[in-house]
């Protein structure tokens, strides 16, 4: 049995299921459970998005915490709390303020396996918001996924659609590592099938969404709808298209990228973040050194220009990566 | 056998040079490497050598003469006695602003830039390297269908498989030969400056009953380019005769309609029955612009940008209000528009002129079951019956909301159109 939901309601199905199946699962945030200066369980806001919403009435202020606004003092105590037994989700409220917690995540979270002879298991999540699109300007639309990417001992993923986004949360959560869940805008409040109950989707692995032949779109999270309605165009000038959708940015599925490049020899990957030192780099970096071979025409980047998020919603629209772009740039490879 | 003397280019800057001397007198033999002729291009005189021994037969530009680079200047011919016609050779070889000929080399201690400096480096991708490596391809033979020019897996997979379709016609001339199924031979003659794949719907259908067979003329595709004269009209029925051993169905489109026409008149033995898509006998003024252009920017703009060129010229208003079609279209034509080479082109635009009106008077004398198929939007051929009605008994089908490229544009038309011809007159 499946039904439509909004990635949103599919996150909290998510927890909801962790909380019950595991009682080291906790939840950590800025209003995830109570909310402003009301007791909590009182009238619950759920977090930013509502994701939290109701699993302070099942699960109680024990399991569901609310934390004070210093991101620097949650990560903090969520870390200790991995280490030392605990299996914490975190809240991290937009990806912008990864700038304020840094250390327990770079230093701390990414390290303790490593450091003590991988006999340390760091049961870490943190679920927190990412890209642009809801005009929310500078410093709350930024996609910095690709900084946690680069970081050794840290696994970032990001869901294109709710079922995904139920399915990587729970591997997420289950895993003994430290994982980044992004959660992009465009998508939370976009409804898709969403699988009944328990299942999990393995981290590392990319998603085959559509398959073509003359082309191969690789994107992540939000911009895989972008490749798929750029794909349905370009079918009607008779050019089919593989989408791949990453899934895991680490680790990255270099064997399902190589593996569409080979078939199609043409690759374009699509990313929201800005351009230098990124995923989209990284996908055509491992296209040029380990699929030179392969390659029929350039690997071609469609990204945000290296710039802040606009405020301005036209300037956004602009910023974004969208459909005719990447019709433009498939356009060039033949 | 004649050689070209023509004004080089010597640099990106220049435009057109003066001829100062013809230090050898007409008729008196040059060696190669001898100064054939001096010229003076922005107040530098340059001496220039001869490429190839040879008699200087015919001086077409005199001392003081000032043209523009890769026109024609003088003719060396190996003997002194071996027929030369002054005239034909200008035709095929007055070349202005020719990039793709070599320039000589000059022999002055003047600098000069060598022309293929100016070349930028031919780009290949990976994947073509590669497959040419695994195939023993020279990978800088294969012309290439890519933006830009560039060589592709796609073009290395088709000149690796052009040798086992090249068959001699003519001492020293091969041409390519596609085929494709069982039956009675059907063959298919492609238009000015494309190679078989404008037929490509007419051939996926017609090769379930018809041994298809697609013949790229002189310098299309694989098939041999000689560097010398035009490519008439005549030479390419009598090769397309050399290849036909019993007589066949013939099917030809504009120019392979013009090819079609002279083959039934000169070699009626080797054709069974005659389908003209968008023929032509005397080619309008449009007509003869249009190919002009084609050759022009063939040799100074990328192939895609060719492909747009000519879209309003070959497809009716109908298509091209289907911007998804459009793009479709330009992506199908430019590999096919990329197997003839600038220089190439213009010596079959050379052969279309010289044959265009030389057979007017002769249609009647078609004797081979004839249909003719135009269409109603056509603006480089004619559009009604006016072909049709010349030859006896042909039978004529306009369609409508069609351009001159039928064969794309009406493909499920022609196909069927073709295959009723065939049909009635398979007996």
């Amino acid at each position: 049995m499946s039904r439509e939901l909004p990635t949103a309601f599919a996150i909290g199905e998510a927890l909801r299921i962790a909380l019950a199946g595991d009682p080291d699962v906790i939840l950590m945030g800025e209003d995830v459970a109570g909310g402003g200066t009301r007791p909590a369980g009182t009238d619950e806001a759920g977090g930013i998005l509502g994701a939290t919403r109701g699993l302070i009435k099942e699960f109680g202020p024990e399991r569901i915490l609310d934390t004070p606004i210093s991101e620097m003092a949650l990560l903090g105590a969520a870390v200790g709390a991995a280490a030392t037994g605990m299996r914490p989700v975190v809240e991290l409220m937009f990806m912008d303020f990864l700038g304020v917690c840094f250390d327990p995540l770079l230093n701390q979270a990414a390290k303790f396996r490593y450091m003590f002879g991988g006999k340390a298991r760091l049961p870490l999540t943190v679920r927190t918001v990412t890209g642009a699109g809801m005009h929310a300007a500078a410093q709350h639309s930024q996609s910095l996924y690709w900084i946690t990417s680069g970081i050794p001992g840290l696994k970032t993923v990001i869901p294109s659609n709710a079922g995904d986004a139920k399915g990587l949360l729970l591997s997420a959560i289950r895993c003994d590592d430290p994982v980044i869940f992004c959660e992009p805008k465009q998508i939370l409040f976009l409804s898709s099938e969403v699988p009944e109950g328990d299942y999990e989707i393995p981290i590392g692995k990319a998603n085959l969404v559509r398959q073509g032949g003359d082309v191969s779109l690789v994107g992540m999270g939000a911009t895989v709808n972008i490749a798929l309605q750029a794909a349905s165009q370009l079918a009607q000038e008779g050019i089919q298209a593989d989408v791949l959708d990453l899934r895991s940015l680490q680790p990255l599925d270099e064997e399902a990228i190589l593996t569409t490049l080979g078939k199609t020899g043409r690759l374009i990957v699509i990313d929201e973040a800005t351009p230098r030192c990124g995923i989209a780099s990284d996908v055509a970096a491992l296209c040029v050194d380990k699929g030179f071979d392969l390659l029929n025409a350039p690997v071609k980047r469609v990204t945000a220009p290296f710039s802040p998020v606009p405020f301005s919603r036209v300037l956004e629209e602009a910023y974004l990566p969208t459909p005719q772009k990447v019709i433009d740039a498939v356009h060039e490879l033949f | 056998m004649a050689t070209p003397v023509a004004m080089p280019r010597l640099g990106m800057s220049m435009k057109e040079g003066r001829v100062v001397e013809w230090p050898f007198g007409l008729g008196t033999h040059v060696a190669k490497g001898d100064i054939v002729v001096i010229i003076e291009s922005e107040k530098t005189e340059v001496q220039i050598e001869a490429t190839q021994s040879g008699v200087l037969r015919h001086i077409y530009v005199q001392v003081d003469g000032t043209v523009p680079c890769g026109k024609l200047l003088a003719a060396l011919t190996d003997s002194a006695d071996e027929a030369f016609d002054a005239d034909a050779f200008r035709t095929a070889n007055d070349l202005p602003d020719d990039q793709a000929r070599t320039a000589p080399r000059a022999a002055s201690q003047h600098p000069a830039v060598s022309p293929k400096s100016d070349l930028p480096r031919r780009a290949v991708a990976p994947a073509a390297r590669a497959l040419a490596r695994q195939l023993g391809v020279d990978v800088e033979q294969v012309p290439g269908s890519g933006p830009g020019g560039r060589v592709t897996k796609e073009d290395v997979e088709a000149w690796g498989k052009r040798a086992e379709r090249l068959v001699e016609v003519s001492a020293g001339v091969r041409l390519e030969v596609l085929r494709d199924g069982q039956g009675d031979p059907l063959v298919l003659l492609p238009g000015f400056g494309t190679d078989i794949a404008s037929f490509a719907p007419q051939v996926r259908a017609l090769a379930a009953t018809h041994q298809v067979v697609g013949i790229h003329p002189r310098g299309v595709g694989a098939s041999d380019a000689p560097q010398a004269g035009c490519y008439a009209v005549a030479t390419a029925a009598a090769d397309i005769a050399a290849l036909c051993d019993a007589p066949a169905h013939i099917v030809g489109a504009s120019l392979g309609a013009a090819v079609a026409i002279e083959l039934a008149l000169a070699h009626p033995q080797k054709v069974r029955s005659l389908t003209l898509i968008t023929p032509f006998v005397e080619a309008s003024a449009r007509l003869l612009a249009v190919v002009d252009a084609w050759c022009r920017i063939a040799s100074e703009a990328s192939i895609q940008t060719l492909a747009m060129a000519l879209l309003p010229w070959l497809f009716s208003e109908h298509t091209l209000s289907d911007e998804a079609a459009c793009q479709r279209i330009v992506r199908g034509l430019v590999p096919s528009l990329a197997a003839v080479s600038a220089p190439a082109l213009r010596r079959t635009a050379a052969g279309l002129r010289a044959w265009s009106g030389s057979r007017g008077a002769d249609l009647d004398r078609i004797s081979a079951p004839t249909l003719v198929i135009v269409g109603a939007g056509d603006l480089l051929t004619a559009n009604d019956d006016a072909v049709a009605k010349r030859i006896a008994g042909a039978r004529n089908i306009v369609v409508e909301q069609s351009g001159h490229a039928l064969t794309i544009e009406a493909a499920d038309r022609v196909t069927q159109a073709i295959a009723d011809h065939l049909r009635a007159h398979s007996a």
